[in-house]
């Protein structure tokens, strides 16, 4: 007989969306969903006690399991491909405005950012990061647009309470903004270690396994 | 870079331009007075106005809607410089503007507060995103889908979108085409009995017609040959592969006595040619 643990873990490994905890008490037939949460950070403590190559996280309103950053290079090695597509930053700022203003229509927008978005809101509904939440009753009533589940969990966010708090000007300065845009092009520097570094590419030496004694 | 300190009456455009796309007239704008190291609260119109037409040129325009965006941006600026450059009063100080002109640029500074509020929120975002990349996790699952579909992550973009690929798929396929009634070799039998009747000879080839239709030669051909076997038609040719001249035959070429015909119906039925 399997371990409620062991079933919890077998949940998260064969969903492709997060697990909530209330689905987890419903298929285990657990008394509450608080003991759903506590297998799961059971679960998770006993991964990271073993040191081992998969983690819990939660995001979306749910659970996953998935791999550890520090593997990473090796799972680019496995696709075969340098990185995944990111999105551009256009579509980033026209997420942001979305995550703290929907349900917001496309000239509420177009006027924060000053230019048109609809390209961008286009390629953002097809990746399935906004949807369509209705229309907005303002002349020409145009659609309101909202984040999906699948943003939460694009960007690893439990709920949208983990978006930072926005009061008065949010100076940044220009050094973190230009950090963002570099991680992208400028080479990894040889000097960083490469589970902190979040370049990608394993680089002609391939990546660094631990040395097994 | 060099020149960032610029005094903001100085109308000497020394900035060093660094070549980067802006993703708008915002964002420029916003780089402007970074590098200048000015309070969005009082836009120094004059120095900004003239570094934002400087850098109109560097910038890649995508599209001319985002030129556009641009533009509007330039005019406004321009229409606030023009304010300055004509004060209401003498005393005044330069950068003072009268009560609609500084309505105006109160609004820009406001707007320009908000973009850089969205900015550092979308590198934020644009860091989160950097940092899910190196995580992976299950994207398809093997279970069988559920049986109730859950719609809260559909929208109506997805089901337009797959009416678009509906329609673009059918427009994709070649159209149909519709084929004429096929021919009858009894129907060409008649027509060439009743040309027989006025004429003492004619070509294969008039009757068949010019424009070498399949279909039509070989059609004409059986309706000739059965006539040949029934004795109502004659046909002789001079040479080989030359043109086939029909007469009239033997038999009582008067009556097409078609009806009188498809006793076998082997010969006669009306034979279809694709």
């Amino acid at each position: 007989m399997p371990e409620p643990i062991d079933v919890v873990e077998a949940l998260l490994f064969a969903s492709e969306t997060p697990v909530e905890a209330d689905r987890i008490q419903e298929v285990l037939d657990l008394g509450s969903a608080r003991e759903a949460r506590e297998l799961v950070q059971e679960l998770a403590a006993r991964l990271d006690g073993q040191g081992r190559a998969l983690q819990i996280i939660e995001v979306g309103g749910g659970y996953r399991l998935v791999t550890r950053p520090d593997v990473a290079p090796w799972l680019v090695k496995l696709a075969r491909s340098r990185t995944r597509s990111r999105l551009s930053r256009s579509a980033l700022e026209t997420l942001a405005i979305v995550a703290y203003r929907q349900p917001v229509s496309r000239p509420d927008i177009d006027a924060v950012r000053g230019v048109n978005s609809e390209a961008v809101l286009d390629n953002l509904l097809d990746r399935r990061m906004l949807r369509i939440a209705g229309r907005k009753d303002s002349p020409g009533r145009p659609f309101l647009y909202e984040t999906t589940r699948d943003f939460l969990v694009a960007f690893g966010l439990r709920d949208l309470a983990d978006l930072p708090k926005v009061e008065g000007e949010l100076v940044i300065p220009d050094a973190s903004a230009d950090a963002v845009s570099a991680v992208a092009t400028a080479d990894a520097p040889e000097a960083a270690p490469a589970t902190d570094s979040p370049e990608l590419d394993p680089g002609p030496g391939g990546p660094e396994l631990a040395s097994r004694s | 870079m060099t020149g960032s300190a610029l005094t903001p009456d100085t109308d000497a455009p020394g900035l060093t331009v660094r070549v980067e796309s802006f993703v708008g007239p915002l964002d420029l704008l916003l780089h402007l007075c970074r590098t200048n190291e000015v309070d969005l609260a009082n836009l120094p119109i004059r120095t900004i106005t003239e570094q934002y037409l400087a850098h109109l040129e560097s910038v890649q325009f995508q599209d001319l809607e985002a030129a556009g965006a641009f533009m509007v941006m330039a005019a406004t600026l321009i229409y606030l410089k023009s304010k300055l450059l004509l004060p209401v009063d003498p005393d005044a100080p330069p950068e003072a503007l009268d009560e609609e002109g500084e309505l105006l640029r109160q609004e820009l500074a406001e707007r320009l507060r908000e973009y850089a509020r969205v900015k550092a929120l979308g590198a934020w975002l644009g860091e989160r995103e950097a940092e899910q990349a190196l995580i992976y996790g299950r994207t398809v699952a093997e279970l069988p889908p559920p049986e109730d579909v859950p719609l809260e992550d559909l929208s109506v973009h997805l089901l337009a979108r797959a009416m678009t690929r509906l329609i673009e798929e059918q427009k994709r396929q070649a159209p149909r085409e519709v084929e004429p009634n096929p021919l009858s070799v009894l129907e060409r039998m008649g027509e060439i009995l009743e040309l027989l009747r006025h004429t003492w000879s004619l070509l294969f080839s008039s009757v068949a017609g010019v424009e070498r239709v399949r279909t039509e030669w070989v059609v004409t051909l059986l309706a000739l040959l059965e006539l040949v076997r029934l004795g109502q038609a004659r046909v002789h040719q001079t040479e080989i592969f030359g043109e086939i001249v029909i007469e009239s035959g033997p038999g009582p070429t008067t009556d097409p006595a078609l009806p009188a015909l498809p006793d076998n119906g082997a010969a006669s039925g009306d034979i279809a040619y694709a």
